[in-house]
């Protein structure tokens, strides 16, 4: 089973530089990094800020662009596609969620967990919205605003929502940054069932080593290079990783 | 600089394009404005220099001291002085030069055989005075007309009708005249006194074609000698001159001159205009509050941490004012530069499009500046002081707070005080028509009506787009449900924005309507009033035209396809003590020819002294018939009529009916404004009016017109004025345009995350770009609605108001306000354009970036 997943890759950027700015105020926020998300894997991406690793995650999703290298979505190369081919393979392959302002104030929970399959003007796989519904717990809220509904719970609508196209992979930015200890938990909970249960691929940027204990893998980035991966982390183990780090540059 | 002051400009400085659009609209109300202002002084003061230039040879006039008018007429009618009172006035000491000044319609027909202008401004005829400082006009090119049938023409009127010197034409005065033309004049340095013909005879055939008898004239120019002032000469005739007959200075004359210009175009002109920039600047007002409204709510994260830290509610809100009243002065003042580019360039553009605009400087008065500066601030405060207000009224805690939807508009106070105003408008303009006909009374409610719109707005924009957005659902999907969905965001600014462009699409409709219902009316009156077969008159309105010959009426009698032809004339005398207009006709032949209503006595024995009245008219002096009525006409006479007839319908045929037998003592130039023709019995109406054309064509070739086509015609003036009206109202759809731009754009700026999280969940450019689109129509669409309503509506009480009620159609011309509606969502399209462009500009990360 292992070998089935590992060998598959859902995501991956290869020499991945980023330069923002030129001349003496350039800042190479990505410095070279090469890093491959297994499908069917929950990973995350940790780092001190400005270690590149939200930049990362928005090359590898198609959100930005490299200065130099190339990133991946299963087959396709990102850097050879046109704003719009961009956007639809983000629509169709590609799930968001993010730390704040995650849904449409206008659209009803029902509506926001569909909106990239309408906007694609896909009908969608009925049964299995229905099923992510089930899973992030929100049968009674579906006909209510955003507005209404807590933190926590909005952004499981949006986790659902990111699912709801059976995307190739689910990149997440500090989904849990805005969440009490409680709801965060919930929402960690609710990716990593999905990636068990229904063989999803979620990419998780995160700076907080108890959400980070959720993934399969950890990869660590420090000034814009990957540093080290972990294998089956705990909070810990993070932890004491990080402290290191620290250590180095102080 | 205190801190209110410094935040404010910061803020400006910041935001530079945040108040782009209410700089433009500000910007465009008070150029308007300002350029009306300074054309119409500039305007006045080039004709008064203009008159001033061409009567500077005339010391005096001498003429009828009465003078009739009638109403609807600011030029009175007097009666001609004797010519041979030039004897006598040459006779006074001091008198260098007098000359007889003989004045009448007399129109040009062009090359083509069209007749030039009389489409407003008099077509005038008279005779060339040699004297060349007492004739106004001077000679250009030519010579001077020696003999009978030579005539100089201003060149104004000889390039419109493509005539030059050799050619022969007809003046139609209105017997048609042939005429060589031998010389071509300038009036005061133009080509002519704006669009007024001339055309100048010798003073024989002066006398013989446009007096009633030789030997009179309309007015004599005197000229003085050397070293005698006007007001001198003026002394020295009045002696001399008989009773009814006064002598005026060449100054006075040429201010009176003036004063008839300005008060007959000038004057309508530029209150014309300025109602139009009212409506601009009213429009404008919606726009700024908008802005203003806008840029608060925004920025009140801003102001409630400024709060906190300690700013009272007066600094925030002074700051809010200060940034409005820079805005106000900076836009308004550059305003003022563009009213002048304006007058500037109408002075360059009217001689281009055929208007001689007297040459001179721009004429720019300190009130001109004043007062658009003034008005221009006042609104940009005004509209901004309430969200200035709001802005101070902000709470500290608001800066934890996040708004998403705001629901404020549609509270329910503001439900029952809009309905209370519109029951209130509605009792108000029924009363004021059906109850007790007031204008007043109608006005009031016409008011209110607008005002209960623009504040039902809100509330009615929820369910309005709910309504005029569902199909977008069906026909756009996410896209079309989003963009009605962000509308119905904050009915509270959807209405505002929306109000702008209603109240531009009210007053259009409300044009539209009135002039559909002007033509019904006409066309009701003609149907109802004329019973013969034919008419025949002359293309003109206003002053314009020559009316038509005498004689063509019994010309077209004498056909073997007429029963009866005839002529209708226009006299004037004073009844009751006002001047009123008579209809110089054969009574006998009228009643064939129209229906009258009911007629109380016999209009078939009128004679020399009797007279034939309306009922309403009758009515109002208690006149019955029998019973007599004093006329006082032009030439000072007074005569007793006895009434012998009271019919009812006075629409073609006019209040007072007198035969020519009892006219032609009194009368001037003779001529008829219409011909009503009726056919023998089985008579083919295209063989009849056939034969009837032929006859006209021997007499300055008029018009000749079924019923149905002379009702279509008699509103033919009723276009133009739409035309004119719909340019100048497009002043005001382009402010309110600019009023949706800038909300959009703002509103754009407000979602820059929203839009963000779209495209990153894979919203394609052009998909936000319809959507933004999308909301812009809507609230285009309701704005247009809501226009097309009360437009409707307000058409309904001027013409009910403006026409004691009984007697004017109503009609709601569904072609034209289908062409409004269309013409309004298409502005909604384009004023959506740059904001939806600028939307999908967006950068996806830096719209997601968390902070």
């Amino acid at each position: 089973m292992t070998t089935a997943t590992t060998t598959r890759t859902a995501a991956r950027v290869v020499d991945a530089v980023k330069v923002y700015g030129v001349g003496d105020t350039a800042v190479r926020a990505l410095d070279g990094v090469s890093v491959d998300f297994p499908a069917g894997r929950f990973t995350a991406i940790m780092g001190p800020s400005g270690s590149g690793k939200s930049t990362l995650m928005h090359c590898a999703a198609g959100l930005d662009t490299l200065s130099s290298g190339t990133a991946h979505i299963g087959d396709t190369e990102l850097g050879t596609l046109d704003d719009r081919r961009l956007t639809l393979l983000r629509r169709e392959r590609v799930g968001f969620v993010f730390q704040a302002f995650n849904l449409i104030p206008t659209l009803t929970v029902a509506e926001n967990i569909t909106l990239p399959l309408d906007l694609s003007g896909a009908r969608g796989d009925q049964e299995w919205i229905d099923e992510l519904i089930g899973i992030v717990g929100l049968r009674d809220r579906l006909h209510h605003r955003p507005s209404e509904l807590s933190g926590g719970q909005q952004q499981r609508v949006a986790v659902a929502r990111a699912f709801a196209g059976r995307p190739e992979v689910v990149f997440a930015d500090e989904p849990t940054g805005n969440l009490d200890s409680r709801s965060g938990g919930e929402v960690l909970g609710l990716l990593r069932s999905a990636v068990r249960q229904t063989d999803r691929t979620v990419v998780m940027v995160t700076h907080d080593p108890v959400a980070a204990a959720h993934a399969d893998e950890v990869v660590f980035l420090a000034d814009g290079r990957l540093v080290d991966r972990m294998e089956s982390p705990t909070a810990e183990k993070v932890l004491d990783r990080l402290k290191a780090f620290e250590d180095v540059r102080s | 600089m205190n801190a209110s002051v410094r935040l404010s400009m910061s803020s400006l400085r910041a935001h530079k394009r945040r108040f782009a659009g209410t700089f433009l609209a500000v910007f465009l109300g008070v150029a308007f404005l300002a350029g009306t202002l300074v054309m119409g002084d500039t305007l006045r003061a080039n004709f008064d220099t203009m008159f001033g230039d061409a009567t500077s040879g005339t010391d005096a006039v001498v003429r009828s001291a009465d003078a009739i008018t009638t109403p609807g007429e600011s030029q009175g009618v007097r009666q001609p002085v004797s010519t041979a009172l030039v004897k006598t006035v040459e006779r006074v000491p001091g008198v260098a030069a007098a000359a007889p000044s003989i004045q009448g319609a007399g129109q040009l027909v062009g090359a083509n055989g069209k007749a030039v202008g009389g489409k407003g401004p008099p077509t005038l005829a008279g005779n060339w005075i040699t004297d060349p400082q007492l004739n106004p006009y001077r000679l250009a090119e030519g010579r001077t007309p020696a003999r009978s049938g030579e005539v100089v023409v201003n060149r104004g009127a000889a390039d419109k009708g493509h005539l030059k010197i050799g050619d022969t034409t007809t003046l139609r005065t209105p017997d048609p005249v042939k005429v060589t033309i031998v010389g071509l004049a300038t009036f005061g340095g133009e080509d002519g006194m704006a669009q007024v013909t001339y055309t100048g005879m010798t003073q024989a055939d002066a006398e013989k074609y446009l007096t009633a008898r030789p030997g009179e004239a309309a007015t004599i120019s005197v000229r003085a000698g050397p070293g005698i002032s006007q007001r001198q000469l003026v002394d020295r005739l009045t002696p001399v001159l008989p009773k009814g007959v006064e002598a005026i200075t060449g100054q006075q004359s040429a201010q009176e001159n003036t004063d008839m210009i300005s008060s007959q175009f000038l004057t309508i002109f530029t209150t014309f205009l300025l109602v139009f920039s009212g409506i601009a600047l009213l429009v404008a007002t919606f726009s700024i509050h908008n802005t203003f409204a806008i840029v608060i709510a925004q920025r009140t994260r801003e102001n409630a941490l400024l709060r906190a830290l300690g700013a009272s509610r007066r600094q925030i809100t002074a700051a809010t004012v200060v940034e409005a009243s820079v805005v106000a002065a900076t836009a308004s003042a550059a305003g003022l530069a563009g009213g002048i580019g304006i007058a500037a360039g109408l002075q360059g553009l009217f001689p281009a499009i055929g208007f001689p605009f007297p040459e001179g400087d721009l004429v720019i008065r300190a009130l001109s500046m004043a007062l658009p500066l003034a008005v221009g601030i006042v609104v940009c405060l005004g509209s901004a002081l309430m969200p200035a207000v709001r802005a101070g009224r902000t709470a500290p805690l608001a800066a934890l707070r996040e708004t998403a939807v705001d629901q404020s508009g549609a509270s329910r106070v503001r439900a029952v005080t809009g309905l209370a105003l519109a029951a209130l408008a509605l009792g108000t303009t029924l009363t004021g028509i059906l109850v007790s006909p007031s204008l007043l009374l109608a006005g009031v409610g016409a008011v209110l009506a607008l005002v209960a719109f623009v504040v039902l707005g809100p509330v009615a924009s929820s369910t309005a787009v709910r309504v005029l957005g569902s199909p977008l659902d069906r026909l756009r999907g996410v896209t079309g449900g989003l963009a009605r969905r962000n509308a119905l965001r904050s009915p509270r600014r959807t209405a505002a924005t929306a109000s702008a462009l209603m109240i531009g699409v009210a007053v259009v409709s409300l044009f539209t309507v009135f002039g559909a219902s002007l033509k019904a009316t006409m066309d009701q009156t003609v149907s109802r009033s004329f019973a013969g077969d034919v008419a025949v008159s002359t293309p003109s309105f206003g002053a314009g035209g020559s009316g038509l010959s005498p004689q063509l009426a019994g010309a077209i009698g004498k056909l073997p396809e007429v029963d009866t032809a005839v002529g209708l004339g226009r006299g004037v005398a004073e009844v009751d003590g006002k001047g009123r207009a008579l209809t110089v006709t054969d009574p006998t032949a009228l009643a064939r020819t129209f229906d009258l209503g009911t007629v109380q006595g016999s209009l078939r024995n009128l004679g020399t002294d009797g007279i034939a009245i309306t009922r309403t008219e009758a009515d109002r002096q208690h006149l019955t018939t029998g019973s007599t009525a004093q006329l006082a006409f032009t030439d000072g006479e007074k005569k007793t009529f006895t009434v012998r007839a009271v019919y009812g319908r006075s629409e073609l045929a006019g209040d007072y009916v007198i035969t020519r037998a009892a006219w032609s003592p009194h009368r001037t130039q003779d001529s008829d404004t219409l011909v009503a023709v009726s056919f023998k019995q089985g008579v083919d109406a295209t063989a009849g009016k056939a034969a009837v054309e032929q006859i006209a064509a021997h007499y300055g070739n008029p018009q000749v017109q079924t019923r149905h086509e002379y009702a279509q015609s008699s509103a033919g003036g009723i276009d133009m004025m739409l035309t004119l009206v719909y340019a100048l109202l497009a002043l005001a759809v382009l402010i309110a345009l600019l009023g949706i731009a800038n909300t959009l754009t703002l509103a754009i700026h407000e979602r820059t995350r929203e839009l963000g999280l779209l495209r990153a969940v894979g919203q394609t450019r052009s998909q936000l770009r319809a959507m933004v689109r999308w909301e812009s129509v809507l609230v285009a669409a309701f704005g247009t609605v809501g226009g097309l309503a009360l437009g409707a509506f307000l058409g309904w009480v001027l013409v009910k108001a403006s026409d004691g009620a009984s007697d004017s159609a109503f009609a709601i011309p569904p072609v034209q306000l289908v062409v409004v509606a269309l013409v309004g969502l298409a502005a909604g399209a384009l004023a959506g354009l740059r904001p939806a462009r600028r939307a999908a500009r967006l950068d996806v990360l830096r719209a997601i970036a968390t902070d």
